[in-house]
């Protein structure tokens, strides 16, 4: 999937090199880390295992330390043979995603040890994401001369269900994710049989262990299972003869650099760092030619040659958008046109109806996409552009950093190739809610029309008939609070985020409370769009420990409305209290005043949690313009 | 021919590491930043620079990164 870099792209990756080695010189690796990060991610792969080498040497406990917003993550790495070479990699891939790997273990062959005693020195570091390095060794090695087909099968379930069995245990013993991945049959292997009925029955029984192995990410809830065939597809090669002779590597180092970056992806997911919406530009990049000089009927789409293979780039995103990506469009254009060809142009892929909002107008890109950003309630860092034209990616690029930025040239050809590489979207799982969640974004720029059409805010709430819904929720709603912990970044008033499998031990536990906000109004069914995570105490106050709300439903006063419903629920059941908790996070500032503004005061801080306590007495003023009802049965 | 001006370069080009002339004959175990997985980067960026194979287990024995040099240099 790696498209060869275009000479723009090697020079913005050799300027971003220089750069960071200028930042590296002066000593300020650790105080600038937040723009290492950024020039990292505009480096090619190669110039990225380069930098992971030259972050090694910077301590990125004291990174997390400075920089509040770039958290430290904890890597357990292990493996059959030597792993050193992927922690270089694995360093810059998180920092691209702005997170502070801190990797552990890498030591050579101790997988068995490293996974089978959660007490060992490898998990008690508590590791986040535990990555399992297997390379073909694992089964050669256990092959001595004269082996047979058969033989190797055998060796294959043996090993099958040593590593099945040490990936139940770390599911079962850790709260950790576990990033296995598929091993690829090598030629140096397959080719000691001669024949080729054996090599068959070998390639049968390779594969048949790979697809278990595959296997094991869906039946545990905290594992990964990356499938290197796929990466191996762009002929990246598996390994390298000497270094596998006489180090024990079992992979090319561009081989590691994508796992590495699977790797990536997978804490960036866990740690609420995804990229939510992907902006795209139009003429050059969605079609060819130019819309206000070709008209509607000049544009390059669909047929055969050049318009075939915009129209291809066109099925990728809308297939993105079926999944629960938001796509709009940023384009400098004239805006009836464009509206006019996306909902008229009979051989686009992309319509519309699969946008969430269509820009388009004649300032600078970077204020467009500010201004996107805003509309869509999300950050910036949630945003992707790609754009054929170098003028704008790199004012993007300057004004916007936290934009990830995917430059095409102009070949339309390479365009899928080039948007796939970044792997922008990739998540741990989807729930309902994200095949659903274009239409809660359509349904919102409905809301708008009608807000703009309202001079008051209040009038405009009024006419919403918003009803909510605070209840426990239902096991298969689980996955789906996992997810709002782990991509909720405003209104998140502790920032805990939890995997599905922390979130069901939550939900189980008789003294825990765990109840979801669901909300819908006249445009439709916002699904599930808040949580409260509390805990009862014998005799004492009821204690919130966290609670999230979507940044999708902003601003209609529903945390208000679910605040004030429990503490009247509390009241009612004669509960001493309520203690709500607060910690700040780089992102969440904008909610800090929010127990206080509902009559709690201070108490005692516990560490970084901030404490307030409500006594009941006088509640919040009920929120007059929404419908709430409540079942907490068996909360208080 | 690769001069110790060239090779550091070239170590700070190609790794990232930032050497002085002095640390190119320290003992490795003894050299700021120095892992050995960096050697093995090292001499697939020195083959493709000299544009013909190295000695890898004689390399990977080598105990100063001016020996590398040298081995790079003369092709043992």
């Amino acid at each position: 999937m790696t498209a060869p870099p275009a000479v723009a792209d090697l020079a913005l990756a050799e300027d971003a090199w220089a750069r960071l080695r200028r930042i590296r010189d002066a000593g300020r690796l650790v105080a600038d880390f937040p723009q290492v990060c950024a020039l990292v991610g505009a480096l090619d792969a190669d110039h990225r295992a380069r930098a992971g080498r030259l972050l090694a040497g910077c301590d990125l406990a004291e990174v997390a330390a400075t920089h509040g917003q770039i958290p430290a993550v904890t890597v357990a790495v292990t493996g059959n043979g030597t792993c050193a070479p992927i922690v270089a990699p694995l360093v810059a891939e998180f920092a691209r995603h702005r997170l502070a790997a801190r990797v552990v273990g890498a030591a050579h062959g101790q997988y068995v040890a490293d996974l089978a005693d959660p007490r060992g020195d490898l998990l008690a570091a508590r590791p986040e994401v535990t990555l399992c390095l297997l390379d073909a060794g694992v089964v050669a090695d256990e092959l001595g001369v004269g082996w047979t087909a058969d033989d190797c099968a055998r060796v294959l379930d043996a090993v099958l269900a040593r590593v099945t069995g040490l990936a139940r245990r770390h599911d079962a013993d850790t709260t950790a994710t576990l990033v296995l991945h598929t091993v690829p049959l090598p030629a140096w292997l397959a080719r000691q049989l001669v024949d080729h009925r054996s090599r068959a029955r070998l390639g049968v029984a390779w594969r048949q262990f790979n697809a278990a192995l595959l296997g094991l990410a869906v039946e545990l809830r905290r594992c990964v299972v990356v499938d290197l065939d796929t990466c191996l597809t762009d002929a990246t090669p598996l390994d390298d003869p000497r270094l596998r002779a006489y180090a024990g590597v079992g992979f090319s180092e561009p081989l590691l650099g994508r796992l590495a970056a699977e790797v990536g992806h997978v804490a960036k997911a866990l740690r609420g760092h995804g990229r939510k919406c992907l902006v795209l530009d139009l003429d050059g990049t969605l079609w060819g030619g130019v819309l206000g000089d070709d008209g509607p009927d000049g544009i390059e789409v669909g047929g055969a040659g050049r318009g075939a293979a915009f129209r291809r780039l066109q099925q990728l995103v809308a297939q993105w958008g079926t999944q629960g990506v938001l796509l709009a469009v940023c384009s400098k254009n004239d805006p009836e046109q464009v509206r006019t060809v996306l909902r008229d142009h009979p051989d686009l892929a992309l319509r519309a109806t699969d946008l969430v909002a269509v820009t388009a107008g004649w300032g600078p890109k970077s204020e467009a996409l500010a201004e996107l950003a805003r509309t869509l309630n999300l950050g910036t860092d949630s945003l992707v552009l790609v754009d054929d034209s170098a003028f704008e990616c790199g004012e993007v690029r300057h004004a916007l950093p936290e934009v990830a930025v995917v430059p095409l040239d102009a070949e339309p050809a390479r365009h899928p190739d080039r948007l796939l590489a970044g792997d922008w979207f990739a998540t741990l799982r989807l729930t309902d809610d994200d095949h659903a969640r274009r239409g809660h974004y359509r349904a919102e720029a409905r809301r708008q029309e009608l807000r703009d059409g309202h001079e008051t805010l209040r009038d405009y709430l009024h006419e919403l008939e918003l009803r909510i819904e605070l209840a426990r929720p239902d096991e298969r709603e689980l996955s789906r609070v996992a997810q709002l912990t782990q991509r909720t970044n405003q209104f998140h008033l502790t920032t805990r985020r939890m995997d599905d499998a922390a979130v069901r031990e939550h939900w189980r536990d008789p003294d825990a409370v765990l109840w979801v906000i669901r909300a819908a109004d006249r445009f439709g069914d916002a699904g599930l769009v808040g949580a409260v995570f509390g805990r009862h105490r014998p005799s004492g106050p009821l204690v919130l420990t966290n609670m999230l709300l979507s940044c999708r439903v902003f601003g209609r006063d529903i945390e208000t409305a679910a605040l004030r419903a429990v503490l009247a629920d509390a009241r009612e059941s004669g509960l001493p209290g309520v203690l709500g908790h607060y910690r700040p996070s780089p992102r969440n500032g904008r909610f800090a005043d929010f127990y206080p503004r509902h009559g709690f005061v201070p108490v005692e801080p516990d560490g970084d949690v901030l404490r307030f306590r409500h006594d009941l007495t006088v509640l919040p003023e009920p929120v007059t313009h929404l419908r709430i009802t409540t079942d907490l049965a068996g909360a208080s | 021919m690769i001069t110790q001006a060239e090779f550091l370069v070239l170590l700070d080009d190609e790794l990232g590491l930032d050497y002085t002339p002095a640390d190119l004959d320290r003992d490795v175990d003894e050299l700021p930043g120095w892992d050995s997985v960096y050697l093995w980067r090292l001499l697939t960026v020195l083959e493709a620079r000299t544009g013909r194979p190295l000695p890898f287990d004689e390399l990977l024995t080598t105990r100063t990164l001016d020996g590398v040099r040298k081995l790079a240099v003369d092709g043992a």
